[in-house]
């Protein structure tokens, strides 16, 4: 569980249990923020927190080591740092798409390890209140939820939102 | 000598009435400690050079026997000032035994060193419990306390415990000053040396110059006395300055001295010394709170802020702090590590910044002749820069070298071997970060030899042909961007049928045991959890050694290896890289993208035609250069890259050289020759093994796009 999550959630609790006395704006409610992007269809969120910059594709410099699985593109240089890639598509087992305009790197960091994130396309940030948490199913048959914190559950759609953690310190491919 | 790290001395009154259970130091002299602790280690390191420098030669010269008293003395001074009251005791009991030594002029000395030597171990013991986190509590040192005192007395030639003796020595720090105040008469000189305002510590200054005045002179009196002891006497130099008696002969020198020491405001050479002493007794001998009153008085009058480190003249920087013996001017400065890293950090943006701005892609096809010209100028200075940076940085490998006659001095009194430390190439240097990650090493290595390398029995030595003595050879030199240390002995050598039994036992072997050859058997031991001996012993043996020296090495981009003939003795050869960062490079291009080699390894690098290539039958490919034969690496198949230059008559060929190994490296086109800064892998990739791919780091390059620099050794080897 994140911080933020776990942050996140004892709101969550304190929301619950104060009753439900005092009329609240969404404003109040809101315990983080998200930034949801596309992959393939689905939207998934990462939140803000881990969030460094959003840039497009930069020159890739490919590592050619055998060892590195194939969803590690590489590495590419953001202001001087040197930044491992990952396209997300190819980490959760979906086949990869060429690159185009709407292609972002998305550079976030955790404990001093950053990493791009290769995503097909931004969306916006969205806010999130306790009453879009959905609880991740236990007994998923689907893998990718072991990179997935929790979902929301909004009025455009289900959102997942990543464990930036796993992403970052969990190198085992999702699928 | 080091004493301008005093100079640091931030706004803080001495302090009175220490704790027992402080909080390692009081507030305010934080910015001390660091100071204190390096001045402190760097000064014991002395005097155990000394004293085993002394040792081998049987006796203590005169000037022997002083620098350890200044050492002590020293010591015992800041301890003092920082409030670490019980290293401030030890000190004072080990500066009563050379104060007798000296005073008595004693011959037979041959059981101070073990004592010394163990005061000097409980000392950094206890340094290096004050650079810890957490909690400071004294160490109670009683112990050895006691057993100094009786170690005076039998110097001062009473066996049983009479401690006035010692008692005796406390104002040694003018041993003649008391029966010499009556004689000051004729061919004597006093001077009364007043202090900037409110510099505070006026005391601990007046200790300082002391020290700085005995170097060209003998101080026959001195007032108030008790400076370094006593922080009331401050106040009192703060109001009346400080009064120092000396031989008249030496005063031009003297005055010389003073007037260019440091926060002395005026010096006046006044007649009536002797008087003047009489009257401070009873004035230091008040209670203390008035005095630190009339302290924080002055403070408040001083109209100026107080300057902080002001150099005491323009200081060339030199890396080398522990060089320079007394006497001549200051010139030597310390710096904090971490400020050296970050210029070296920036140095390294400055030079990637210019690569930017002089190889910009927007400059191409222009014709600008001066600002070429500029370019150039500017290559050169940030060269000189780079250099500079480099060389501050580079420490001599004496330091880590001179620690291991410590151990093997220890080790051959414990384990009743005679091996003689022969140290050979000591001034070869390296930059510091690498000197620090190589004590452990060094010192585990050595270890080893002693305990395991060297026969336990002259017998067994001798029966083998062998000279009685065995060595330990420490060994440096610099070899084409490396330096190569090299620790052997003359001992019985490793054998590969025992390291084979026990791999075998212990489940480390991967192959069958027939297909290790002697060298891969040897090289078993630097495995992890490996220690052929069979009794864990006080020195080695604990298995986890020569895993963490392997590890330690590899951090600073080093390897190591290990020689050994059975009977004839044991080599262990590490490589360390000279510095770690910026390195010169040929970039070459290979299928789009774009490799640094360091060009200390390139040979040549050449065109060749088809029919020059030898074609062996497994598809190997060779080329003939002047009666030797090469063996060619395809890069883009080395890397599996696609490129479409396949063919040798397009590309070009690069000899590289390593150690023991040349190969022709296969590549689409050279692109130039840049000074590159290194840059590890990210954190993220540590978990695969980059290096054994033959890469060692990557480089931010001029049009902002990144380098992969080649590891040759590594590429070569695996």
């Amino acid at each position: 569980m994140t911080e933020a999550k776990s942050v996140a959630l004892a709101k969550h609790e304190k929301v619950a249990t104060s009753g439900k006395s005092a009329v609240r704006t969404e404003k109040e409610n809101e315990i983080t923020k998200v930034l949801t992007f596309l992959i393939g269809d689905q939207v998934y969120g990462i939140e803000i927190p881990y969030i460094i910059e959003i840039i497009g594709v930069p020159h890739i410099t490919h590592v050619p080591c055998y060892e590195i699985p194939g969803f590690i593109k590489g590495i590419i240089n953001v202001r001087s740092k040197v930044v491992p890639v990952v396209n997300v598509r190819a980490c959760f087992g979906k086949e990869e798409i060429e690159y185009d305009e709407r292609t972002c790197t998305v550079i976030v960091a955790h404990e001093n390890v950053s990493v791009g994130l290769i995503v097909d396309e931004v969306l916006d940030v969205s806010s999130v209140t306790e009453k879009h948490l959905a609880r991740t199913p236990d007994l998923n048959q689907v893998n990718n939820n072991k990179f997935i914190d929790y979902i929301l559950e909004m009025n455009d759609g289900v959102k997942l939102v990543l464990d930036v953690q796993k992403l970052i310190f969990d190198h085992d491919v999702a699928f | 000598m080091i004493y301008c790290i005093i100079v640091i001395i931030l706004s803080q009154i001495i302090m009175k009435g220490r704790n027992k259970k402080m909080s390692k130091i009081e507030p305010g002299m934080e910015a001390m400690l660091d100071a204190y602790l390096f001045e402190s280690s760097t000064l014991l390191e002395q005097l155990d050079e000394i004293l085993l420098r002394t040792e081998q030669a049987g006796t203590f010269t005169e000037e022997d026997i002083n620098e350890i008293f200044r050492i002590m003395h020293t010591v015992k001074g800041s301890s003092a000032m920082m409030g670490f009251e019980s290293l401030q005791q030890l000190s004072h009991k080990g500066e009563d035994m050379f104060f007798l030594i000296r005073e008595n002029k004693i011959e037979d000395t041959a059981f101070v060193y073990d004592l010394v030597f163990r005061m000097s171990d409980l000392f950094k013991a206890e340094i290096d419990l004050i650079q810890s986190e957490g909690e400071y509590e004294p160490t109670d040192f009683s112990e050895i306390i006691k057993e100094l005192e009786h170690g005076a007395d039998i110097l001062s030639g009473k066996a049983t415990g009479d401690v006035s003796s010692a008692n005796a020595a406390n104002t040694s720090a003018s041993p003649a000053a008391s029966n010499a105040a009556e004689e000051v008469a004729a061919g004597c000189i006093a001077v009364r040396i007043l202090f900037e305002h409110g510099i505070e510590m006026e005391n601990l200054r007046a200790f300082l110059l002391l020290n700085k005045i005995r170097e060209e002179t003998e101080v026959i009196d001195f007032t108030p006395e008790a400076i370094e002891t006593d922080s009331t006497t401050a106040a009192y130099i703060a109001d009346n300055g400080f009064i120092v008696t000396f031989r008249a002969e030496d005063r031009d020198a003297v005055q010389k001295t003073l007037e260019t020491a440091l926060n002395v405001e005026s010096i006046e050479f006044i007649e009536e010394a002797p008087q003047e002493s009489e009257k401070v007794v009873p004035e230091i001998a008040k209670p203390a709170s008035p005095e630190i009153k009339s302290v924080d008085a002055v403070k408040v009058k001083a109209p100026e802020p107080v300057k902080q480190a002001e150099p005491a003249n323009p200081a060339a920087v030199h890396n080398n702090a522990f060089g320079g013996a007394g006497g001549g001017k200051q010139s030597i400065i310390s710096v904090n590590l971490a400020k050296l890293d970050q210029l070296h950090d920036i140095v390294g943006e400055i030079i990637t910044t210019e690569s930017m701005v002089i190889s910009n892609p927007e400059l191409d096809g222009l014709q600008l002749e001066s600002f070429h010209k500029a370019a150039r100028e500017l290559r050169k200075l940030t060269d000189e820069l780079q250099d500079t940076v480099m060389s501050i940085r580079m420490v001599p490998l004496s330091g880590p070298f001179s620690k291991m006659n410590r151990i093997v001095r220890d080790m051959k009194k414990a384990l009743g071997k005679d091996v003689d430390l022969i140290i050979d190439g000591e001034t070869t240097e390296v930059d510091k970060s690498i000197v620090d990650n190589l004590n452990d090493p060094l010192m585990h290595l050595v270890r080893n030899c002693m305990d395991h390398g060297i026969e336990t029995s002259v017998d067994e030595r001798v029966q083998n042909g062998k000279p009685a003595k065995a060595y330990i050879k420490l060994a440096a030199v610099n070899a084409s961007g490396e330096v190569i240390i090299t620790i052997s002995d003359d001992g019985k050598g490793i054998d590969p049928e025992k390291i084979l039994d026990k791999a075998e036992r212990m489940g480390l072997l991967f192959k069958p045991r027939s297909d290790y050859s002697e060298k891969e058997a040897q090289s078993l031991i630097l495995m992890p959890g490996f220690s052929t001996n069979e009794e864990v012993t006080e020195y080695s043996g604990r298995g986890v050694g020569m895993d963490v020296v392997k590890q330690n090495i590899e951090k600073c981009g080093g390897t190591i290896t290990v020689e050994s003939k059975l009977g004839k003795g044991t080599s262990f050869i590490i490589k360390i890289p000279l510095t770690l960062a910026i390195i010169e490079g040929m970039e070459i291009e290979v299928g789009g993208t774009i490799f640094t080699i360091p060009i200390s390894m390139i040979k040549q690098s050449f065109k060749v035609t088809n029919d020059q290539v030898v074609r062996d039958t497994q598809r190997g490919e060779m080329i003939m250069i002047r009666g030797a034969c090469y063996p060619i690496m395809r890069l883009h198949d080395r890397f599996n890259i696609p490129s479409e230059v396949t063919d040798f008559e397009d590309g070009i060929l690069l000899l590289v050289e390593t150690e023991n190994k040349s190969v022709c490296l296969f590549s689409d086109k050279l692109i130039g020759e840049q000074q590159v800064v290194v840059k590890p892998f990210p954190p993220y990739f540590s978990r695969y093994n980059i290096k054994a791919a033959g890469l060692s780091g990557c480089t931010i390059m001029g049009d902002g796009s990144i380098a992969l620099i080649i590891d040759v050794a590594n590429l070569i080897e695996n």
